[in-house]
């Protein structure tokens, strides 16, 4: 596999996120598989360094690589901790020999001219890397031949560099149209700043031989371009999902706005709930009506809708959360990678319920499986949470064409208006079969009735315990057959379902090093491997795609397997590791964990030199 | 819509009547739960609103067994946290009639949040409070609309601070109705819950329902009296405050310009009523009535674009159905 990564470095607002995006669809148009990350967001709109990056292969990746082959830099915090926290500045990850293409401009009248860039500070980095520098004055070109808009910087850049790498302009004139409007005040803006970036670079005679990937363009290319949490909104549209509620939080309100933007025109409503509170229980309101409804959050909301999760385990109400984890405690790094929240997804909220815990590790997954998330709500009666991590959420990537033609919707026990009748016929009082919205029931599951269904005037949900047609009770009897209805035998009959994402194994089965993980460690860890097998070591990769009811019998035989299982996950408190034990092994040596939470992303690099160390260490 | 019409089957008290009692005995409660199950046979015999279409939501606290008194489709949740279910169900389904039932705890305190934002979003329900000074269920602590000086096992000394007043934050949130009625006038309660939940968009009936356990006054102890104390010492209609203390509250020129009678539809209702509110207080006074009904501003379901009609739970979600519009969407993500 070949790939090349191009990462911008500049300051909130001024652009950088568009630039490289930009250079990602170029990349893609021409064939190539692509990987663009929020990789430096701080929670903040303006002014701080901001940093994204572009990954392109000639196969289908997952994640970022260790190093950058170019590093566009329009500002000086490309090179400076300019806040003086101890912020490690992205040219540290310029590989050796890469280059740097950085605005030579002189202090000039735009905004954040105090992080103007001066070659002379940096020089030791670029002796000690040896690293080709090209100086482009964007700010000075934007200025005076783009009427003084700052903003195009980035546009002149990626002139530059599509000439220094041999990007057909003509792809990116195409992304231009689609984005701006053909010959609108913008593209033409943009069109001229890409020229003036071309020419220059072309006058320079600056060329980049070794940055060139072997693609060639797909003729009706119908590969997605889609962010994770698009993925999701989509699919959930597409698997019926038709009452939205959620409170906008980092890293899952995309999701929201694409709701927002979306789900009418399918007939559906989006409510921009007061706190993620509110939005949990607009989602169970919505289920008792009748809908599929959803919310998506993090860490904090997440905490907030513990108790509506809980009434939804005994009121057994199909709920569906997708938790976009970030780093924790607390806000914590809200912009930043995190795995914290699987324990709390888990063995979050008061009372014994019966739920389920899935888990993407790419926007294919994202989407494909928010089919099954839907069915199992409803057919199982509970909720369902899909984890995503911030990385998966908020990147965008080039997979396959997604396609939703193959979903089947069942809805469980959900009764339409013929079956109601059929089973309680006219539901008066005096009629035999009256209507019990927690019947006890032969396989344990009892029949869901919609209010406003002819015959339907007595479903009775409640959070209290309660009998089977749903009035309140304390009695010792009722509440040991419904705590085990809707609990005991319901995780049975979960732990049977065959429609369970089944973990996904890769690498060499035969190696005796394993890895267990789940969501966006893939990418990081399948290269990894790759990485190992050239060192001459076999491993083998077990990815959790149900991480509740937890496949321990699985991860058992798979540990079995193996001299030593390596463990990576996005949290201090190795919550993986621990459930790893809890439900498969108890305490054993042979896990070890790879743990990292400074809030940045695992590459493979990064994999493999933890395990170099473990060996040393061992 | 809805696969097939309802037909209308007439119902009697006892169709809608649960299996237990939850209260004590001569609770201001069973006042409240009797003008409802009139309004819900009013509403299905005259109404010609079919009883599957009727919703009833509910808290935590006594206040909130109000849906195991009754036999209607219903959902008892936990405390405070009945209205953003109701918001749910009534987006979900814009066809159902929603009373969402709550305590002065339950609403006005822990779920104080989902009161100011369902007035604000103007949802379409109708809010029932059984409003007693107290939490009752767990042995009467002063509540959030307790008033100053009362004591309580939670305020010994008597109580300090303000009092929270439902009705004017309600029409300050710009309520679509806001009324208060008391739970021992039966047939006035129920003409208030009738009009309420036939206004389109949010309304608010406070009712004053004593707790004849642990809401005690100085001389007033007990089931009969405490009945007596509101009577005698705290409420005031607002027709009657209108009359007794419009020319404390108005300038004679205003006066001039006033109706005879308080008139809750005029535009100037909103106003009339937070300064007839503010001077029954000085008197240590609640007002009561209809103080508002302004049916001028779209429902939460409108703004959202979705009806009875065209209603999230009717639509049809069958792949095939759909494919071509999921297929642009997915089609634009390339």
């Amino acid at each position: 596999m070949a790939s090349i990564q191009i990462y911008g470095a500049g300051r909130a607002g001024d652009g950088t996120n568009t630039n490289v995006q930009m250079l990602t669809q170029a990349l893609k148009d021409m064939g190539a598989w692509t990987f663009f990350w929020r990789d430096e967001v701080y929670s903040n709109i303006q002014t701080r360094d901001s940093g994204f990056g572009m990954r392109a292969s000639d196969k289908q990746i997952f994640g970022p690589d260790d190093e950058f082959d170019i590093l566009e830099a329009f500002d000086a915090g490309a090179y400076n901790d300019e806040a003086g926290e101890g912020r490690i500045p992205p040219i540290t990850r310029v590989k050796q020999g890469g280059a740097v293409i950085y605005d030579s401009s002189p202090r000039l009248d735009y905004p954040n001219t105090s992080h103007e860039i001066k070659i002379e500070d940096f020089q030791d980095i670029i002796d000690a890397k040896q690293l080709r520098t090209f100086g482009l004055p964007m700010g000075q070109l934007a200025k005076e031949e783009c009427d003084g808009r700052y903003i195009v910087r980035g546009t002149i850049a990626l002139g530059a560099i599509a000439q220094m790498i041999g990007i057909d302009p003509e792809r990116i004139l195409k992304r231009y149209a689609k984005n701006f409007g053909d010959g609108s005040e913008n593209y033409e803006l943009n069109k001229k700043a890409l020229e003036i970036g071309i020419n220059h670079a072309k006058s320079e005679g600056w060329d980049l031989p070794d940055v060139r990937l072997d693609v060639t363009p797909i003729e009706n290319d119908t590969r997605q371009l889609i962010l994770g949490n698009y993925a999701v909104a989509i699919g959930a549209i597409a698997a019926g999902c038709r009452v939205y509620a959620g409170y906008p939080i980092t890293p899952a309100s995309e999701v929201l706005e694409y709701m927002a933007e979306r789900i009418n025109q399918f007939g559906g409503a989006m409510i921009q709930a007061d706190s993620e509170m509110a939005a949990a229980h607009h989602v169970i309101g919505s289920a008792l009506a009748g809908a599929r409804s959803m919310t998506a959050t993090s860490g904090p909301g997440f905490d907030l809708m513990q108790e509506a999760i809980s009434a939804a385990g005994i009121t057994e109400t199909p709920m569906v959360i997708v938790l976009c984890m970030r780093g924790g405690p607390g806000t914590g790094l809200p912009t930043r990678q995190g795995q914290e929240e699987l324990n709390e997804a888990i063995f979050g909220s008061h009372g014994d319920i019966a739920r389920i815990v899935l888990a993407a590790s790419h926007p294919e997954d994202c989407f494909y499986v928010m089919e099954h998330v839907f069915n199992l709500a409803e057919r199982y009666q509970c909720p369902v949470f899909l984890l995503l991590d911030l990385m998966l959420a908020q990147s965008d990537y080039t997979v396959p064409e997604l396609d939703p033609s193959g979903f089947v919707i069942d809805r469980g026990k959900l009764l339409t208006t013929e079956q109601f009748r059929e089973r309680y016929g006219d539901n008066r009082i005096g009629n035999g079969t009256r209507y019990k919205r927690y019947e006890v029931t032969e396989d344990g599951i009892s029949y869901r009735a919609v209010p406003g269904t002819p015959g339907v005037n007595n479903f009775y949900s409640n959070t209290n315990e309660h009998t089977e047609d749903g009035f309140l009770t304390e009695e010792e009897v009722v509440r040991q057959v419904q705590m085990d209805k809707r609990f005991m035998q319901r995780m049975e009959l979960i732990r049977a379902e065959p429609q369970l994402p089944q973990a996904r194994l890769y690498g060499d089965q035969s190696g005796k090093i394993g890895f267990i993980s789940y969501g966006g460690t893939l990418g990081p860890i399948v290269e990894a491997i790759e990485r190992l097998e050239a060192m001459g070591l076999k491993a083998k990769f077990m990815e959790l795609r149900t991480m509740w009811p937890f496949p321990g019998q699985q991860v058992r035989e798979f540990i079995d397997s193996c001299d030593t299982v390596y463990v990576p996950e996005y949290s201090a408190g190795a919550q993986l590791r621990g459930l790893i034990q809890r439900e498969a092994t108890g305490p054993s040596p042979k896990l070890q964990s790879l743990l990292r939470y400074d809030g940045r992303n695992m590459t493979p690099g990064w994999i493999v030199s933890r395990i170099e160390e473990a060996k040393v260490a061992n | 819509m809805p696969t097939e019409e309802i037909t209308i089957t007439p119902i009697k008290r006892s169709d809608i009547t649960g299996e237990s009692a939850w209260w004590c005995l001569g609770c201001g409660d069973f006042g409240v739960n009797s003008a409802v199950q009139q309004v819900i046979m009013s509403l299905v015999n005259e109404g010609g609103v079919p009883l599957e279409n009727m919703f009833a939501l509910s808290g935590i606290g006594c206040s909130s067994k109000e849906p195991d008194m009754l036999r209607v489709n219903a959902y008892q949740g936990q405390h405070g946290r009945s209205l953003p279910v109701a918001i749910g169900v009534a987006i979900a389904n814009p066809g159902l009639k929603v009373l969402d039932f709550g305590g002065d705890g339950d609403t006005y305190a822990i779920g104080m949040e989902h009161f100011m934002h369902s007035i604000i979003r103007n949802v379409n329900i109708t809010l029932i409070i059984m409003n007693n000074q107290v939490y009752g269920l767990t042995k009467g602590q002063a509540s959030p609309t307790a008033h100053g000086g009362l004591r309580t096992i939670s305020t010994p000394e008597g109580k300090k601070g303000r009092p929270v007043n439902p009705l004017r934050l309600a029409i300050a949130g710009g309520a679509a109705f806001v009324g208060r009625g008391v739970s021992w006038q039966r047939n006035e309660l129920v003409d208030l819950i009738l009009k309420a939940v036939n206004t389109n968009g949010f309304s608010l009936v406070d009712v004053f329902s004593p707790c004849v356990t642990y809401h005690r006054e100085p001389g007033y102890r007990g089931s009969g009296p405490i009945f007596d104390w509101y009577r005698e010492n705290y409420v005031v209609d607002i027709k009657d405050a209108w009359q007794t203390m419009r020319n404390e509250v108005f300038s004679p020129a205003e006066v001039a310009q006033l109706p005879e009678e308080y008139d809750p539809t005029s535009p100037e209702a909103a106003l009339n009523g937070l300064r007839l509110i503010a001077e029954a207080g000085k008197l240590g006074r609640e007002v009561t009535g209809l103080l508002l009904r302004d049916e001028s501003q779209p429902s939460m379901a409108e703004n959202l674009g979705v009806s009875a009609d065209h209603a999230p739970v009717f639509c049809d979600i069958d792949i095939n159905n759909n494919l071509e519009g999921y297929r642009e969407l997915l089609a634009a993500l390339r």
